[in-house]
């Protein structure tokens, strides 16, 4: 069997916020297999977020250990851990598209730090922003684009190089209801259809029914798994 | 990520921010304009310089000059400068400077300012007593007739005018050709009170334009009698410099007989060499130029502070898009390249328009000195001056300007473009 996408180790992390040491994680256990869709559910404060960091490869555990795809993250060095991160479609609450460069243009960015030449990135970049249903809005920048388009770009920037996974952070924080109701039929028909891993952070209830599991996190440690399944 | 993404990266963020980077960019514009225009004017006043001394100047000729303070353009009238010796140049020294191994030939020069009277005009010369076959062997390039002849055994009444003399003004209006009689005035001031004393002569020759400054040899502004008569007019046998023709124009000929002549006179004369001249006035130069450039560099360190500034600011302002980019994968050292490709961009820009613009500094201010200088003067139009700067840019200057000027913005790049690749993803994320 195939090792799981994601899988943490008693994971601990502590960081000082001023010259309070803080335990936002305290150990733990998460294992993501391919196809999934789990739901990491908590309040804020809970340690999703930087449990978010640490299978996103942006930050480091203080202790124990996140293999991606069966690799150690902790011995990978800063080029290895770019080249990790581009097999990681990240989502983000406020999008963080760029904003000078229009829908297309914002794909196309992650295609071109993969190396994929322009005309190569141009078809795959229109490809995907047809799939997310955005083929009239290529050219828009992200001001001239609704919350729900601007999420919807960045859905398409994330899957551009085909990640092994989706970490979305709260991605419908940001949009209306309808819009986010929109956004996860979207989100569950990539899972559904294309078997594309989703790990999803949110502190909805409401949203987190949408997946196929429910991993409740309190005080930096999962307190309850739930299989909706 | 491939270098043409990253340039074209780097580019769309500087277009972002036209203003603020057209300013950084015209600082480098300043720097470079500065250094290229001080360096154009300075070349091109050394190539003229030395292009006039040497239309006058013989290389294989060393002049003798009276006194030992080391004047090096033998002063025009004794005594001008520095120590007066009691010390004096024969015309007859030429017999001791004649038996110095390597000379080929010497000629005494006497010389006394004075006037050129013909008809109702009036021109200011040098008069000068040479030897005219001497002095035409000696000088064989530029002591040559334009009109007329020069005698080798010239009449007592003989004289040879400089071009100016004859056509003050440049255009055509001769006060007096061959076969005219002119007055000489030469002002006597040994005596009390000072006498006038005029002479007539007959115009035998008017030499060939010489141009340049022709600062001891035939000069367009002189008038030429024989030797002889010359000491009897001005009642001396002193003479104010003597010419020496050498067998080679090698340096070790001039060393060796320079120094032979000091000998002979015992070290109360001074003697210059063409190639002498030239070497001090091409370090006087070097020196000038290394002053006005690195006054020009000041500039533009004062413009790679601001490129600093500008990219620390920018740092700022982008640390967000930084944590996005390195969220998409990208590696330390292509938020680097960015950076630097930011500023390379803006000092390749500022190096191209600081330049051409520093290349017209040069040439307006060439003008405008020119204009107002000797052309002033003479009531002249710039372009007939007999002054004219022409801006030097050599490879080497348009090389130096550009890759100092991308030197610095790379230099004052790199701690921030270092900054702006070792942030780490999360804080950068996390940054508002």
């Amino acid at each position: 069997m195939a090792a799981p996408v994601v899988e943490t180790v008693e994971l601990k992390k502590i960081y000082l916020l001023g010259k309070v040491p803080v335990n936002a994680l305290r150990g733990v256990n998460l294992k993501v297999e391919k196809g999934d869709f789990v739901a990491i559910l908590g309040p804020s404060g809970s340690g999703k977020s930087t449990l978010l960091n640490m299978i996103g490869a942006l930050d480091k555990p203080t202790e124990g250990k996140v293999f991606i795809n069966g690799v150690d993250v902790s011995t990978l060095n800063d080029n290895q851990l770019a080249d990790l991160r581009r097999s990681i479609g990240f989502v983000f609450q406020f999008f963080n598209l760029i904003p000078r460069l229009n829908a297309i243009g914002n794909v196309e960015l992650t295609l071109s730090i993969a190396g994929l030449d322009k005309n190569e990135r141009r078809k795959r970049a229109e490809e995907l922003l047809e799939n997310v249903g955005l083929k009239e809005r290529m050219k828009h920048k992200p001001a001239e684009l609704s919350g729900g388009e601007r999420q919807r770009v960045a859905i398409a920037r994330a899957l551009a190089n085909n990640p092994s996974f989706l970490l979305m952070d709260e991605p419908t924080g940001n949009i209306d209801s309808k819009t986010a109701k929109e956004i996860m039929g979207l989100v569950k028909q990539l899972n559904k259809d294309e078997g594309v891993t989703i790990i999803m952070i949110t502190h909805d209830q409401q949203l987190a029914t949408q997946a196929k599991r429910i991993v409740k996190m309190l005080d930096g440690s999962i307190i309850k798994e739930i299989d909706q399944l | 990520m491939k270098v043409g993404d990253v340039l074209s990266y780097a580019f769309g963020a500087i277009r972002l921010r036209k203003l603020r980077a057209g300013l950084t960019t015209l600082g480098v514009v300043i720097g470079i304009a500065a250094i290229v225009a001080l360096l154009a004017i300075s070349q091109g006043l050394q190539a003229t310089i030395t292009d006039q001394l040497q239309s006058g100047f013989a290389t294989d000729t060393l002049i003798v000059s009276p006194g030992s303070g080391g004047r090096l353009l033998s002063g025009v009238r004794r005594g001008v400068s520095g120590s007066v010796s009691d010390f004096s140049l024969m015309v007859n020294d030429t017999q001791i400077i004649n038996e110095i191994e390597d000379v080929s030939a010497s000629a005494a020069v006497i010389q006394e300012a004075g006037y050129v009277n013909s008809g109702d005009r009036t021109v200011q010369a040098y008069v000068r007593g040479v030897d005219f076959a001497l002095y035409s062997e000696i000088y064989g390039s530029t002591f040559v007739a334009g009109s007329g002849e020069i005698p080798l055994n010239p009449d007592v009444d003989a004289v040879v005018i400089g071009k100016r003399v004859s056509d003050p003004w440049k255009n055509g209006t001769t006060i007096c050709s061959v076969g005219d009689v002119v007055e000489i005035v030469w002002t006597n001031t040994t005596v009390r009170p000072p006498e006038n004393k005029t002479y007539a002569f007959t115009v035998v020759a008017v030499l060939k334009e010489v141009g340049g400054l022709s600062l001891t040899g035939p000069s367009d502004y002189a008038v030429y009698v024989p030797i002889g008569q010359a000491q009897s007019l001005f009642g001396t046998d002193e003479c104010d410099r003597i010419i020496v023709k050498l067998a080679s124009e090698d340096d070790a000929t001039i060393e060796a007989v320079s120094e032979a002549i000091e000998a002979a006179f015992n070290g109360q004369v001074s003697v210059t060499s063409a190639t002498a001249v030239l070497d001090i006035i091409s370090s006087v130069f070097s020196t000038i130029e290394l002053f006005l450039a690195g006054i020009a560099a000041i500039s533009l360190l004062v413009a790679g502070v601001g490129i600093m500034n500008i990219m620390i600011v920018s740092l700022m302002e982008r640390t967000r898009e930084i944590g996005i980019l390195k969220a998409l994968g990208m590696k330390s050292r292509t938020v680097l390249a960015i950076f630097i490709s930011e500023a390379v961009i803006i000092g390749l820009l500022g190096a191209i328009f600081g330049v051409g613009l520093g290349w017209l500094l040069a040439n307006v201010a060439a003008r405008v000195f020119t204009g107002g200088g000797f052309a002033a003067a003479t009531g002249q139009a710039a372009t007939t001056g007999s002054f004219v700067i022409n801006p030097v840019m050599t490879p080497t200057v348009l090389l130096g300007a550009f890759g100092f000027g991308i030197a610095v913005s790379i230099i004052f790049a790199i701690y921030p473009a270092w900054r702006a690749s070792k942030l780490k993803p999360v804080e950068a994320l996390r940054y508002e």
